[in-house]
């Protein structure tokens, strides 16, 4: 049986007063700081120092395993042992499995096994085990629904409702939980939304830890405006995408102590989900692009989109390797793009460019299988408004970076 | 002792806690905005998230200045562990990554030597870890509190 919101809190309402009983009871510590971090007041500074832990484990954990150990076991031990025993120098297959043969690193040689397993293992595997760490803490601590009430007003001004943090936060780890987790929302015009919104905007964690790994210091420009583009062009949709949206009915459960033994657990699912998905993913995104460049296809390309790469968006025409690596992982475009001479500008853009041109193929079939439940039409509805409202914020929001750097006369 | 005057002396203690909180975070928030380092004695302000660690401890100074007023309700002294907690959180990281910088070797071995292991604890540190010991002061009153919460849990 579905109701409405209205007749939902009369239900509510009168099972209450059948079920309840009242009596004095006296205010716990934990129930005033529960109230405390819900309150637009009091609550956002402290999601603000929550979101600082989350920012900052994040980079010590990462950094930690993929500077201190990962870096030096591919380029010191794994690289030169490769580029040493592998048959072939110079032929077709040594360009695609290892790479570039003068390479000092694992980053700059791009084969399938130096940076493809570098890039899956070295800096993904870390940087996604710290996000999912330091989420389902927050998920088993009862912290989590909270952060969905006190964003709810925000995110209601864009058709959302605070629930919708789920599938936001979710995406910061991987965009494919984040589409799967879009069922908790009610309409179909929230759920468009969301899914849209989050394969434009939200930048994956593997995405996230090239960045913090390569360029750190540009990571909250870029962030903040990905971020603009969110509410942004979230309002907008919600003008314009005919449906409702619903307020929100959620179910606090009080403060609690994560268990050491659930969150292992949910740490071992998530990440083993994530990195079964991630390394053939990144292995074959290496791989397409290395056959592309020696097809020529990629220079072809460059040649062909170079015009509009660097009068509209203001970036080197060799950024179109990284667009291609990026339908197969964005966080091999961004580090491509690493490895590409450019301005410190326009090193921003190109990353916002890779974060909004195109969902990478594993959202991108989540994305179908999601429209798939209502048929054709479904999958068509999704597809097509998505890559439609995609298309225009890719050539407004990155266009207008490019604008905003001739305004600031550092393009 | 008496618990008013347990009381009044926790109010007094996170009055002055928090003022000295608040003017700390005013002053990250300063040095993040201009971009600048600052050495001092056994503390630094420095860092990528300096900015965000001021506005924290700002925030963090009005919670303990907002807890002063009535410091025996049970409302007020959340504010004051709230206060707390941030710290706790920005300290705790980073103490977290001091951690784990000890821990790795320079260019030519993956461990670090022990002179090496023990030197990456030595000062500057933020302000958020040399205010961390002060902060624990709440602890007391959240313990001294416990009995009572229990009680109030059972009875709901």
């Amino acid at each position: 049986m579905e109701c409405e919101i209205d007749e939902r809190w009369k239900l509510v309402d009168r099972i209450a007063e059948e079920t309840v009983t009242y009596g004095d009871g006296k205010t716990t510590l934990k129930d005033a700081i529960a109230e405390l971090t819900v309150k637009p007041l009091t609550g956002l500074p402290i999601a603000l120092a929550v979101l600082y832990g989350f920012w900052s484990f994040f980079s010590a954990f990462a950094g930690f395993f993929t500077d201190g150990f990962f870096v030096r076991l591919f380029d010191n031990h794994w690289l030169p042992w490769l580029q040493g025993v592998f048959p072939g120098k110079g032929s077709w297959y040594y360009f695609i499995l290892v790479g570039d043969p003068a390479a000092g690193n694992s980053f700059e040689a791009f084969g399938m096994l130096t940076s493809g397993l570098f890039v899956a293992i070295g800096i993904v595997l870390p940087a996604i085990t710290a996000f999912y760490l330091y989420l389902i803490i927050l998920e088993d601590s009862g912290y989590m629904p909270r952060l969905a009430v006190l964003i709810d007003t925000l995110l209601h001004k864009i058709g959302l409702h605070g629930f919708a943090i789920v599938p936001m936060i979710l995406s910061l780890g991987c965009n494919v939980p984040g589409v799967a987790a879009t069922r908790t929302l009610q309409t179909k015009k929230q759920r468009f939304m969301m899914i849209t919104l989050l394969a434009i905007f939200i930048p994956c964690g593997a995405q996230l830890g090239v960045i913090f790994s390569l360029i750190p210091e540009f990571a909250g420009i870029i962030l903040l405006y990905l971020l603009i583009g969110f509410i942004f062009f979230g309002f907008i949709l919600h003008k314009v995408i005919p449906g409702k949206s619903p307020e929100i009915l959620i179910d606090i459960p009080p403060y609690r102590t994560p268990s050491l033994e659930n969150v292992s657990k949910k740490l071992w699912v998530r990440t083993k989900g994530f990195f079964t998905t991630a390394i053939p993913f990144v292995l074959l995104g290496v791989g397409l692009v290395n056959v592309l460049y020696l097809g020529g296809v990629i220079d072809w390309l460059a040649e062909a989109l170079g015009p509009l790469l660097t009068t509209w968006f203001g970036v080197p025409k060799e950024t179109v390797g990284p667009l291609v690596a990026g339908f197969l992982r964005k966080d091999l475009a961004v580090a491509q793009l690493s490895a590409i001479e450019m301005t410190k500008y326009q090193l921003i853009s190109s990353v916002v460019l890779v974060n909004l041109y195109f969902p990478c193929i594993a959202t991108f079939i989540m994305m179908m299988k999601e429209g798939s439940e209502r048929g054709v039409r479904g999958v068509l509805e999704i597809l097509g408004g998505s890559l439609l409202v995609l298309a225009t914020v890719l050539f407004i929001w990155g266009g207008l970076l490019h604008l905003i750097w001739i305004m600031m006369g550092v393009a | 002792m008496d618990e008013n005057m347990k009381d009044k002396i926790g109010g007094l203690y996170f009055g002055v806690f928090g003022i000295v909180v608040f003017l700390v975070g005013i002053l990250e928030i300063g040095l993040g905005v201009l971009n600048k380092t600052v050495h001092f004695g056994p503390l630094i302000f420095s860092g990528y998230f300096m900015l965000w660690r001021g506005a924290i401890l700002f925030f963090a100074g009005i919670f303990y200045l907002l807890s002063v007023k009535k410091f025996s309700d049970v409302h007020q002294k959340a504010k004051a562990m709230v206060a707390s907690i941030m710290i706790w959180i920005i300290a705790g990281t980073q103490i977290f990554s001091i951690i784990l910088d000890s821990i790795i070797g320079d260019g030519s071995r993956w461990f670090n030597t022990w002179e090496g292991f023990l030197s990456s604890y030595a000062p500057p540190y933020i302000p958020s870890i040399i205010l961390l010991p002060f902060t624990l002061v709440v602890a007391y009153y959240v313990l001294s509190n416990k009995d009572t919460d229990e009680k109030n849990e059972m009875i709901e």
